[in-house]
């Protein structure tokens, strides 16, 4: 069987949930009403109540392991696991999977080589959205779902840390991996 | 660079050394494994983030309830201690422990591999 481009965004987009035999249906809502997406001021405010409960340390340690969860998960549902794709291919999967024709999570222009492992380019993570100029805060869930991602496709174990964010000058939220 | 090999040759002897001892990791402070002796079976990432997250949790514990700094979080279940240390600013060391294991050796062999891994991160 032959399965559209369409059908694969759409199994990543949702998961088990979504069953690629029914590839022909044009959408599939996990809500009827208020479909799919929720909006940022949610998604902060949970990261926030955690912190406010747990402490920030605990609350982007929990952040942080549930994206590279979600990474990992997502390179597997799309057969890329341990793969060792090109970068350009790598950036082009995870781009469309947690993009604007994905999950939306973040835009990802660039992945770079460097002596110690990689550097991805990110912008408009949900991360950092609505977040003042000058704000300390840093990635958390979108770093482990880029963490997670590298990890699964290069075989490798990666340790991953904010080394430029658009909150403090950048151009770009810029996660640099690294080696351990 | 850290050495995981040396990690992992002290992590090997740290448990080799004492019968009590089922296991240890050495996990980064975001949650990150980086060497473990672990029994079978455990997922060596989940352990990693619960015992960062834990360890921070316990000392935001110590400061929002005037309890000072924390020197370990100690969990004690039927089948045994799971213990979490603090080895300076890069790393944490948990260690699980038998039921049967008595605290005061097992205290002193904790502080004894802190000691040493803290030299390998500072």
């Amino acid at each position: 069987m032959k399965v559209s481009k369409r059908a694969i965004r759409l199994k990543l987009y949702y998961g088990e949930s979504f069953n690629m035999t029914n590839a022909t249906l044009t959408e599939t809502q996990l809500r009827s009403e208020l479909g799919d997406f929720n909006s940022i001021i949610c998604f902060r405010a949970l990261i926030t109540g955690l912190e406010e409960a747990l402490g920030e340390k605990a609350a982007l340690i929990s952040a942080i392991a549930a994206g590279r969860i979600r990474g990992k998960n997502l390179v597997a549902e799309l057969g890329l696991a341990g793969q060792k794709p090109a970068l350009e291919e790598a950036t082009a999967a995870m781009s469309q999977a947690l993009g604007k024709e994905g999950t939306r999570l973040c835009i990802i222009d660039k992945i770079e080589a460097t002596d110690s492992g990689y550097r991805v380019y990110c912008r408009e993570t949900v991360c950092s959205a609505g977040e003042p100029q000058g704000s300390s805060r840093t990635l958390s869930f979108t770093l482990g779902a880029v963490q997670g991602a590298l990890e699964t496709m290069m075989g490798q174990r990666l340790r991953g840390t904010q080394v430029e964010s658009v909150l403090r000058g950048g151009q770009y939220d810029v996660i640099e991996l690294n080696l351990r | 660079m850290i050495n995981s090999e040396k990690l992992g040759h002290i992590l090997q002897n740290f448990v080799a050394g004492l019968s009590e001892i089922q296991g240890a990791a050495i996990v980064t402070p975001d949650g990150l494994s980086l060497s473990s002796a672990l029994p079978p079976g455990m997922d060596e990432e989940r352990v990693a983030a619960m015992s960062a997250a834990m360890l921070s949790l316990g000392e935001r514990i110590g400061s929002e309830l005037s309890r000072g700094s924390i020197e370990r979080v100690l969990i004690e279940g039927e089948q045994g201690y799971s213990i979490l240390m603090d080895c300076g600013q890069d790393a944490l060391l948990l260690v699980l422990a038998h039921k049967s294991a008595k605290q005061g050796i097992l205290q002193l062999e904790i502080k004894r591999i802190v000691a040493e891994l803290k030299l390998i991160f500072n």
